[in-house]
């Protein structure tokens, strides 16, 4: 944390800049946009309905990806966790990486929880059922709100890195625990359709593409945002130690002055 | 030499101290309350067995006497729906049980798919009477049509033998 005195804020370069987007974010943005058209075309319209679940199967495009980009996000905090510890430079920018990672993750997360309770209503009959799968995707999500609470509480940038990171590569270990929990338990979750670890997919070629479609879709929102939101972070950050540095500034004017 | 002495309280123009952030503290604080529910629910679900019908009396904790979610296939032919109570019989490995819910089964619910009975035997009339019945759908998933065309396929089949 820099305690020199600084420009003001709207003399830095940095406060011309209207926002977080880049040419690069933006061409992500819109293949994201075009990738979820994509997504509603062959979900909604050309995928055929299913045998047993008829209509209701659709859900899958949206649940399947939602719950691998929440894993997928979660890993990405735990690995910019790691990253943030067990270098040197102890760089912030890994761990706002971890914290926006883990942000969107627990918005992915709940999508997971929403619409695959929606899916039980419609095919199991119940809303929800305390099974393997479902308790410890729960617990999961539990524990990830935990993360961002203990990143909010009091203390400085370095503080927060510190405790989240730790915080951050315990918390991946449930990861495996949920994936493999209809296996290791007997579930009414049914078993994994496209990870099986036998490579044996037992699903409709339209609608294994439109779910590939989704994660596609899915994916590109997840970067988009992750871009965003990590540097909407280090503006927080900047405007965080600024603050202080313009307190310091006014304290030594007061010396200066008497 | 500017003057970098921490200011007291009584200062002027000293700001107001800032107050804790409460709302972090607040969640966690639910986080763990919620972890507990979780873990709480989980334990007292798993009380009821889980239990294959072909387990009843061979596998560890599937007692006959004892509440059981049972799992088995409904067999075809054999629902029977009369005045908002419905029975018919699952099948899990050659062995069958017959089944009383007193309702309609929700979700999917049909012949030849998997449900989990939750419920107890009643041994006078060694049928499974249930109170909520799961319909517990496979990791397959095939198109409507496809069935279609696999029937419209063995219909030409037999046309082919001469059977039709």
């Amino acid at each position: 944390m820099t305690t020199t005195p600084t420009e003001p804020l709207a003399d830095t370069a940095a406060s011309h800049r209207s926002g977080t987007g880049t040419p690069a974010t933006r061409v992500i943005g819109i293949a994201a946009v075009v990738a979820m058209g994509w997504l509603i075309a062959f979900g909604l319209g050309f995928s055929p309905a299913d045998r047993d679940q008829e209509e209701a199967v659709r859900i899958l495009y949206v649940h399947v990806p939602t719950v691998w980009l929440a894993y997928l996000a979660f890993i990405v905090t735990a690995v910019c966790s790691g990253l943030y510890l067990f270098t040197k430079k102890h760089s912030l920018g890994f761990d706002r990486v971890a914290g926006a990672s883990a942000e969107i993750g627990v918005v992915f997360m709940a999508l997971t929880l929403v619409t695959g309770m929606l899916w039980g209503r419609i095919t199991w009959g119940v809303f929800w059922q305390w099974d393997a799968r479902l308790t410890t995707t729960a617990l999961l999500f539990v524990t990830y709100i935990g993360y961002l609470a203990v990143r909010n509480l009091e203390g400085g940038h370095q503080q927060r890195a510190k405790r989240s990171a730790i915080i951050g590569l315990l918390a991946v270990m449930e990861i495996p625990l949920v994936h493999f929990s209809v296996e290791m338990w007997r579930s009414l979750h049914q078993d994994a359709s496209v990870a099986d670890p036998t490579g044996d997919v037992k699903m409709d070629g339209l609608m294994l593409f439109s779910l590939f479609v989704g994660v596609i879709a899915f994916t590109l929102l997840y970067v988009w945002l992750l871009l965003h939101r990590s540097r909407g972070m280090a503006m927080q950050d900047l405007i965080d130690d600024r603050g202080l540095d313009h307190a310091l500034d006014a304290r030594r004017s007061e010396g200066v002055t008497a | 030499m500017s003057d970098l002495t921490p200011r007291t309280a009584g200062d002027p123009g000293v700001p107001a101290p800032r107050r804790r952030k409460l709302l972090p503290i607040i969640v966690l604080g639910l986080v763990l309350v919620a972890g507990g529910v979780i873990v709480t629910q989980f334990l007292r679900s798993a009380v009821d067995y889980y239990c294959n019908v072909d387990e009843i009396g061979e596998r560890s904790g599937c007692d006959a006497d004892r509440r059981l979610r049972l799992q088995g296939v409904v067999e075809r032919g054999t629902v029977v729906s009369e005045a908002g109570d419905t029975a018919f019989d699952i099948t899990f490995n050659d062995a069958t049980v017959s089944v009383f819910y007193n309702g309609e089964p929700g979700g999917i619910f049909k012949e030849c798919i998997p449900v989990v009975v939750h419920g107890n035997f009643d041994s006078a009339t060694d049928t499974f009477l249930g109170d909520r019945v799961e319909v517990k759908h496979s990791d397959e998933y095939v198109a409507v049509n496809d069935e279609r065309l696999t029937e419209a396929d063995d219909l030409a089949d037999e046309c082919d033998t001469g059977s039709v």
